[in-house]
Formats: C-alpha cells, structure tokens, sequence
C-alpha cells in the first residue's frame, strides 16, 4: 500500500483550499473556467511573469504538499498527456510569424515536458530522482507505477503528480481528440505517497494499466480478484464517463466534475481520497477509459474503517 | 541482471548498427549543411531520406510523424530476431522530446496562414502517440510508455526498462529514443544561442555550441527468465543507471555539475563498481561551453586523478536530443563488442580550466569491460548509465 500523505489539486472546482473537495464539488456549467489560488503566495513575482498556467497550478501544489509535509521528497515522478501547450503554441507563432533573426528563448525552454518535474525541483532546491511520463490518456497512472518502483527501490516520500492545461486552440480539434461537446478543461493535482501510514490510513492498493483491451468487465473482476475483492466490496466507483457508469450501481462519472484533459484521473485520485475521508468507507475504484481501449485502475483504500 | 540482446540505430552516419560501426571506425561525421528548407542554413545530422522514402525503403507498415518513422527503423531492427511470446511481457518505452512535432508545426502554419488545415494530421503530434506506433509497427501491446525529459529521455527510457525487469513487471522490454529535425527545435536552439555555424567540438577550448542531430536508438533488455524462453546470447549487460537533479537552472548546469555528479556516484552504486572500473566514457559532451566544461569537472570530481579515456561521440551524429542516449547506448555497446575507444572528433585544444584530453583517434584496447554514458537535459534532469561486458 501506498499511503497518501497529502494530495492538492488546482482544477475547474473550487479545489485548493478545500479541506475536503465533496464540500463544494459541483458539475461544471458549460462555460466553467480554472479556479485560480492566489500565486502569489506561492511563486515570486518574475517567476509568475514568466511561468504559464499549467506550470503555475503545478508548481503551487507541489509546494503546498512539500510546505504541509515534515519530509523532504525523495523522488519526483510527474504524468502529463500533452505537456505545456501554451508556450509550444506561443513558440511556434514565433517562428512562424516573427521576421528578428533573434527569437526570446523563454517560451522554447519552457515548451518542454519536463519543465514541469523540472521546475518543481528547482524551486524546492531538491536534487532527488526526477522524472516525465506521457503516454496520453494514461500519463498519470505511467507516474503512479514509476512512484510505485521508487518506493519499491526504497524512496519514502514520493511526490506524483500529474498537469495538462487547455488552450482555444484545441477546441479546433475536439473532433479527434473526444467529441464535439466535451468541455476541454485544465488541472493539476500532486500528492505525496509513502509506505509509511498517514494519519487518514487512506492509500493507493494496487492500480493497472492495459493497452489494446476489448474486455474491461473482465479486466475490471480479473484486478479486484488480484487484491482478493468482489464488486460488492467496492463502496464507490469513479468512472470516465456515463457509458462505464452505467454498468454498476454505485459509481459517478467523475468527468463531470474534472471536464477533459487526459490527465482528469488524477483528480480522481483526490476525490477518492476524500470520500473516504468523509464517509469513513473502504474502498473506492477508479476506471480511467478517457481513450478507448486504453484502461488505466486504481483502487484506494481506508486501512482505519471497519466500515 | 538486466541482459542487451539486440540493438539498432539509425543517425546521419548510418541506418544501421553495421553502418554506424564503419562510420565511427572511419571517423566519418554525418554533419553538414542541412538539406530540407528548415535545416540548410546550419550544419546539422539530417538523415537523407524523406518520410515517404523511409517509409518505403525501411518497408514500414504503420504510418507516423517521423519521428515516429525513425523511431519504428531503430527499434525494429533492435528487435530483429526476437518473437513476441504469450510466456513473455514484452513492453516498448521510448523517449522523445519534440513527438510529431515535425508534422504539425507545418499544419499549424497554415492555420496561421488561413489556409485550411488538415487536422488529422494533430493524431501524430502526442509524445505518447510516437510510442504507440512504433509499439504497433512491433506488435508489442503488453506495456508502452513514453518518457520525456528533453535531452536525457532516452536514458531514462532506458533506466525504466530495467526497474520494471528488475522488479518483475516486464520480462523483455525494447527501449531507447527517437528525435527528428524540426524548424521549432532549430529556432529553438538559435534562440538559446547555443548553435555552432561550423562543426562542432566538443570538449574543446574554443567549442562554440552544438550541431543538432536527428536519429534513433534503442536496444532489447531481457530478464534472465526470458532468456530460457528466446534463447538470445546477451551481447553486453545493464548494469547501472540513475537519475539526479541539478536543481540548479532551466537550461544551465550548476558550475560544480552536482546533478552530474550525483547521477554518475549513484550509477556506479547501482552497478556495483568503483569509479576505477569505468573502462571508457561515453560523454553527454554537447560542446556547449557551459555542458562540457560542468561535465569535465564532474567527471574530475568522481574520478579524480584517474579519469579514464572519455570521448563525445557528437561531433559524429549532433545532438540528437531525446534519441541521444539511445544511439550512444548502442554506441557504448559497439565499443565493449569490438574493444575500440572512438573518437572525439574535431578537438585540438584542451579547455583550460579542466585540461582534460579526450579520446582522438580510434583505438583497440586490451580490456574495455565497463562503459559509462552520460545524458543531461534541460531543467537540470541528469542521468548516466552503465553498461557492462557479459560474461557467461
């Protein structure tokens, strides 16, 4: 088990400075937008001029976990499905518009994945393992299993987290990335894992990834069989979307509250976390299918209940 | 133990492992004036070929960006000989920093052009997508992931791999990286002004900057349960990797080098050796000012008076950014095959500060038993891995 020392999320919900996120979690009205903390607090003022929204949201809630946590992280691991969009498209302008044989570098630097983990690391001046996953829609559960190694390896405060922002120009491209009336969102949600027990008790038990799977019902029986449970032991499942909803009597489509980026599980996770937290039950699922056929599960766990 | 059994590579000095052998041998570099409308003002690695003519020539079934198709040439030829088995977990993870950027930073000029785009032509552009092809054109579907870390990816790619066998997760995994040319990796590095408008010289006192490069390399490892079901000769092992953080800037290195430094101590614990045991270096030598003069005193740092023959095999291929680690995976493995230290080419004056002489010519060695490759990217993300002669 992997026990959630912390868990922030900056999203669409008024998540931050929840003490626990089901006191306000609400279904996004169509035109919802990213509820910003103030950034101030959190990263200096050049720092801020010059970081875009999805390193901003990333980088306050690694902070926020690292300042309410007494340990320094020893490994970085963080899951991002199209990385740091806004400064990509901001760059490719440039070079294509720009006539100075001189471009800023600052967009360019700041265009690749790994500013993400990268940025954390240098702000928290930690020079632990630092790593970035993207593998689309499962990008977060890819930096969940290179925690899980860490730890394995020894590491006992694991930071994982997971970012993507929207920009309008995706909207052009809704038609191949989801469907038309999907409301493309932004998040970001960080946690620190640990094999050492939280004061909640509540962690990750075991997760999976599968590629090419045409079966999730038996998929889904084969990983609870695995940790030796049955449907009926699950007390909740999230679900990425109706479809999957649909097929158990307990569960709620957390796209609903998350809206889609490919990187909503993580958001999830959090959710998860404090329903246990406030409904003092066992176990919740989570079935992560954003994109057909690529199936990412992650159950959590209330050690404290006898629930 | 994490076994190598198989490797392929294709750069601007080959498309192959046997071509890329002769190229190192002759001192040949691929470096020249680029030849595509976004490379030919600079000296750059470009391979010859377009997309189609890869496509056609490499004989791939799976359509891609090409870095994708790059990708697909490398790792097939790595995996050449290898059966995909219900017995076996077979996983791809692959490193690259630009994805299909190669095709949709020119879809996305004609959207700002108001000319009407195809936007099909964005399903290639996701890092992980890359990944996913190359994964198809294999057949593999056990496990494919993608790590982007910039300029250290493939070594990280690598370093996944072998936790995951280590761990039990995979039984066989084919990883390495993949990087193409774009305009927005160009511009990129222009604006960094960290370019070299002539040849680059790595490790050299009047180094300027780096040539980019494009290209890929990956290789096979293996759990020792997999070899009783492929019956597959290790040709070399993995025997050390780590990942440290310079925490120190966005694209600079600390002076000291401390994440170069940390990821090269940890390798060799990792492996289980003393600096001593290092036989040759395969450096990260970009021949930046800033990344060889931090990685000659990292590497005075670990191996103090003792510092083994090292050499930046860039001046051959650029910079090929996140496929880098990969080719020089292969590189390092040709080195402890056929027992020669390869050049760095295009070096004539020691950097005065660290007066640290590089490999200059080809040359055999009795014992070459441990080799060390180096990859540092931006945000400070440094990693080194160790690869080892097999020994039954």
């Amino acid at each position: 088990m992997m026990y959630i020392q912390i868990i922030k999320s900056i999203s669409h919900q008024d998540s931050f400075h929840q003490e626990n996120l089901w006191d306000s979690l609400t279904p996004l009205a169509a035109d919802s937008t990213l509820i910003s903390p103030d950034y101030k607090n959190y990263i200096s003022p050049s720092s801020l001029r010059r970081l875009s929204p999805i390193l901003r949201n990333a980088l306050t809630v690694a902070k926020e976990c690292q300042a309410n946590y007494g340990n320094e992280i020893d490994a970085i691991s963080v899951g991002t499905a199209l990385g740091c969009l806004l400064d990509t498209e901001k760059f490719l302008v440039n070079i294509h518009t720009s006539q100075s044989d001189t471009l800023s570098p600052t967009a360019f630097i700041q265009s690749t994945h790994n500013t993400i983990s990268g940025q954390i690391s240098l702000e928290l001046k930690n020079h632990a393992y630092n790593m970035t996953h993207t593998q689309n829609s499962l990008s977060f559960e890819q930096a969940l299993l290179d925690g899980m190694l860490c730890i394995k390896d020894g590491k006992k405060h694991v930071l994982i987290g997971a970012a993507d922002e929207s920009i309008s120009f995706l909207n052009q491209l809704k038609s191949i990335i989801v469907h038309e009336d999907a409301q493309l969102t932004s998040g970001a949600t960080f946690m620190i894992l640990s094999p050492n027990q939280s004061t909640s008790g509540i962690g990750i038990l075991d997760f999976s990834l599968s590629l090419n799977t045409s079966n999730r019902s038996q998929l889904i029986t084969d990983f609870l069989e695995k940790n030796h449970l049955n449907r009926n032991d699950i007390d909740l499942v999230l679900a990425s979307g109706k479809d999957i909803c649909a097929t158990f009597n307990n569960a709620i489509d957390y796209l609903q509250y998350t809206g889609i980026h490919f990187t909503a599980v993580s958001f999830a996770v959090h959710m998860a976390n404090d329903w246990l937290l406030k409904t003092n039950k066992k176990y919740v699922l989570i079935i992560n299918e954003q994109q057909k056929g690529q199936i990412g599960l992650i159950i959590l766990k209330n050690d404290k209940t006898s629930n | 133990m994490v076994y190598i059994t198989g490797y392929g590579v294709i750069s601007s000095i080959g498309n192959n492992v046997e071509q890329t052998l002769a190229s190192l041998v002759a001192q040949k570099t691929g470096i020249q004036q680029g030849k595509q409308e976004h490379t030919k003002l600079f000296n750059v690695g470009e391979i010859n070929y377009s997309n189609d003519e890869l496509s056609d020539f490499f004989q791939l079934n799976t359509n891609g960006s090409r870095t994708s198709l790059l990708g697909m040439i490398a790792a097939k030829e790595a995996f050449k000989g290898h059966v995909l088995h219900d017995k076996l977990r077979t996983g791809l993870i692959s490193g690259t920093s630009v994805g299909g950027m190669d095709v949709s930073e020119w879809e996305y000029k004609k959207y700002l052009d108001q000319q009407t785009q195809n936007i099909e032509t964005y399903r290639h552009h996701p890092s992980g997508t890359t990944s996913a092809q190359i994964a198809i054109e294999l057949g593999i579907q056990d496990y494919v992931n993608t790590i982007s870390t910039a300029c250290s990816s493939a070594a990280n790619a690598i370093m996944m791999g072998a936790r995951m066998i280590q761990n039990g997760l995979l039984d066989r995994v084919v990883v390495g990286g993949t990087d193409s040319l774009t305009k927005f990796t160009i511009s990129g590095f222009r604006s960094l002004m960290i370019f070299d408008e002539e040849w680059c010289r790595p490790f050299d006192q009047t180094r300027k900057g780096l040539n980019l490069g494009e290209g890929a390399g990956f290789i096979v490892l293996e759990s020792g349960h997999s070899l009783t079901i492929t019956k597959k000769k290790p040709m070399a092992v993995l025997s050390g990797w780590s990942n440290a953080s310079d925490a120190f800037h966005q694209t600079a290195s600390s002076p000291e080098g401390r994440g170069a430094i940390l990821s090269m101590n940890q390798a060799l614990k990792v492996a289980n050796l003393l600096a001593s045991d290092i036989d040759y270096i395969n450096a990260h030598g970009t021949a930046t000012p800033n990344n060889d003069l931090t990685e000659s005193k990292a590497i005075q740092t670990i191996f103090s008076n003792r510092i083994p023959p090292f050499s930046s095999t860039k001046a051959y291929t650029g910079h090929t950014l996140a496929a880098s680690g990969g080719i020089e995976a292969v590189i390092s493995i040709l080195a402890i095959q056929e027992k020669l230290l390869f050049p760095n080419l295009n070096h004539n004056q020691v950097i005065e500060e660290t007066k640290l002489e590089p490999v200059k010519a080809v040359t055999k060695t009795k014992q070459l038993k441990h080799v060390m490759s180096n990859s540092f990217g931006f945000s400070g993300n440094n990693s080194t891995i160790i690869i080892s002669a097999f020994e039954s």
